[in-house]
């Protein structure tokens, strides 16, 4: 992928799309996502009416969150945990490192975390004197490339198993065959190390009970259980979105995410994490830390962009994206930033509204308005929606040329309500007329119509 | 340990931002959602999503039976160092001569001396409290006498339960099971796996690289 910062969406895409290599690894990737979701919803019994309920839940916990935070504090703190709010990404960065250091660590084990590469934690702990280490193996391929994740849920999707070994022979010195089984066994060596010899763990966390105060963190590699169990301080960093009320709301979104992630009826690992080691525990890290991340969350809160908040980061969206899927994930990136830890369609919305729109106004233009988001969303969340109001704020800030901004001003109306949509179809036809060329012939009949038709 | 929530980043470097947002009346949560499972066989279905994901599951019928498959697996692995948690029913499991078994009780004294002979052992050896039939889950805890480096860090786990403890699915387990909980629950639905290079399966990359339910009546 392109080294330099200096690019933006359109201009990373269009070297992304020539890469053969790189679309073919997505592809297959992707397609196994969702050949995978598609079997384990269909197996699950009213998974439609699951999907309504679980908006049901998130949706109504927003609308209390201060409220479901503090129930949160409270019993974690009941637990022996030490709850931290930060407010931004510096306030969190400082925290963790005000942690490690504190306590003498030199040596961090990271389980796979979308919000502490939000936070662009590793550089900061380097430059506090604290080696960052990830273990996830997908996300530590990522590190020693020095790149970001390509993907929510599976970072080093873009890279070959040549690759990787290249990789594992820099990192070790040693020589490791180019296949798989031989080079899990390398991370297992090396990475066994880190976990026995670290003096912090740092984890995301895929949501936080409120009523037990309990962190739950999902792994399929075990690495999520060894970040949590074998240093003596356990951190674990969360958006303040990531929190169901009791353990109803908690049962129903750990039906959905593996589902929805990779196709599994759970993954292998669902850690529930209550507090640090009790005094009948002969292992168990001494210390647990939760630190909640507003970076931008709560100001969307009662907006028109709070449903975004409702996003459990499954990464189903990205899989089922035609531009995803030909772009890549390092596509999705501010003109002048490193790529943004969230890709995909829900990386198009979410990066402009927590890290800027003016930086980030291509992303929201980096969509067919296709749908199929929404209709793999297990929250149901109307991407195409917040796509479009996204492209209309960008119109309204003057950040688009008038061109742009005509047309989508166009756009956005026409989505808006059907009745412009059907003005849009008629003027087409009609527009045709003028235009000399091989332009395809606008139906006669509009979709709207035909479907109306074949319904009746 | 140092005083909880220190005061610069406690819950009021966001309440304010929390408090200027004008939130509607709060929605209401929707009433539980409850189990629209019904298995007619669940140790089937148990073994059916177990093995899917690459475990093993033995039923037999009872404890004495499921002990002497202990032992034959540990004798098919060649285990020679053993760690065991110290729980019912595992107190009566009595392995193959001149193995090594190493259990939790009798090193509450030095954790460390454990943890390092969690990570040098062939097999650890648990139970669960409950097993989750929908997905083929054990639900294993910390506590008095269970380790949380047993069923973590050896090649080879392997679970004794009785199969009494089977229920339906998660929403059946989580209405089922005593209030309170334990620092530590993980539901195991089996052996570690990864598919992050090249989206291609490969079994044992940090936990365990087998992984063997043996029910008993």
């Amino acid at each position: 992928m392109s080294g330099g910062f200096k690019s933006g969406f359109r201009e990373t895409a269009r070297i992304a799309i020539e890469d053969v290599e790189l679309i073919r690894s997505v592809e297959t990737a992707t397609g196994r996502f969702r050949l995978g979701r598609e079997s384990a919803l269909a197996e699950l019994p009213e998974a439609d009416a699951m999907r309504d309920h679980f908006k049901q839940i998130r949706a109504a916990t927003l609308s209390n969150l201060k409220n479901h935070l503090q129930i949160f504090e409270a019993n974690a703190q009941a637990a022996g945990v030490q709850v931290h709010f930060a407010r931004n990404a510096e306030a969190a960065r400082r925290i963790i490192l005000d942690l490690a250091r504190e306590r003498g660590a030199t040596l961090a084990a990271k389980s796979k975390s979308m919000t502490t590469e939000e936070i662009h934690l590793n550089p900061a702990l380097e430059a506090g004197g604290v080696r960052p280490v990830e273990t996830d193996l997908g996300e530590w391929i990522v590190q020693l490339a020095g790149e970001a994740p390509a993907h929510i849920i599976a970072p080093a999707i873009n890279k070959t198993k040549e690759q990787v070994a290249d990789l594992f022979r820099e990192e070790s010195g040693d020589e490791i065959p180019a296949e798989i089984p031989a080079l899990t066994a390398q991370a297992r060596r090396r990475l066994r190390e880190t976990f026995l010899e670290a003096g912090i763990g740092i984890s995301g966390g895929n949501l936080a009970v409120a009523e037990t105060g309990s962190v739950v963190l999902v792994t399929n590699e075990g690495n999520g259980r060894m970040v949590t169990s074998l240093p003596p301080i356990h951190v674990a960093v969360l958006g303040i979105e990531k929190i169901a009320p009791t353990w109803a709301e908690a049962g129903v979104w750990l039906s959905l995410l593996a589902r929805s992630a990779t196709g599994q009826p759970l993954s292998i690992y669902t850690s529930i994490l209550t507090g640090p080691k009790q005094y009948a525990d002969i292992d168990g890290p001494e210390e647990v830390h939760v630190v909640f991340l507003d970076n931008g969350r709560s100001k969307l809160l009662g907006t028109k962009y709070e449903e975004i908040l409702q996003c459990i980061r499954c990464g189903a969206c990205l899989n089922v994206c035609p531009v995803y899927r030909s772009a890549g994930g390092h596509a999705y990136r501010g003109e002048t930033g490193p790529p943004s830890p969230y890709s995909g369609p829900i990386g198009a919305v979410v990066t402009p509204l927590l890290f800027g729109l003016e930086d980030h106004k291509q992303l929201p233009q980096a969509s067919s308005l296709c749908g199929a988001c929404l209709d793999v969303c297990p929250v149901r969340i109307d991407l195409p929606r917040m796509l479009v109001e996204l492209r209309r704020d960008s119109v309204e800030a003057g950040l688009d040329g008038a061109g742009t901004a005509a047309v989508t001003r166009l756009a956005a109306r026409a989505f808006g309500g059907k009745r412009m949509l059907g003005l849009a179809a008629r003027l087409a036809r009609f527009g045709r007329r003028f235009v000399r060329g091989n332009l395809p012939r606008p139906s006669k009949r509009s979709f709207r119509e035909i479907w109306r038709e074949q319904r009746s | 340990m140092k005083r909880p929530g220190k005061p610069e980043y406690g819950f009021e470097t966001l309440s304010e931002t929390l408090s200027e947002t004008i939130f509607p009346a709060p929605a209401a949560l929707p009433a539980p959602w409850t189990s629209r499972r019904r298995f007619p066989d669940p140790v089937a279905r148990f073994r059916e999503a177990l093995e899917a994901a690459h475990g093993e599951v033995r039923a037999v019928e009872t404890l004495d039976e499921a002990l002497a498959e202990v032992a034959e697996l540990l004798e098919e692995i060649g285990a020679e160092v053993v760690v065991v948690d110290s729980e019912a029913p595992l107190e009566r499991l009595s392995p193959g001569v001149g193995r090594h078994v190493e259990r939790v009780s009798a090193h509450y004294a030095d954790p460390e001396a454990w943890r390092a002979l969690c990570a040098r052992a062939d097999a650890g050896i648990t139970s669960a409290e409950a097993l989750l039939a929908e997905t083929g889950s054990l639900v294993v805890s910390s506590g008095p006498g269970r380790s949380r480096l047993a069923s973590l860090l050896p090649p080879v786990h392997i679970a004794v339960v009785p199969a009494a403890r089977m229920t339906t699915d998660l929403f059946t387990w989580l209405e089922s099971r005593p209030g309170g909980w334990p620092a530590n629950t993980v539901l195991i639905s089996g052996p570690s796996k990864t598919g992050d290079i090249e989206q291609t399966l490969s079994v044992g990359v940090h936990g365990p690289k087998r992984l063997v339910a043996i029910l008993y009546d």
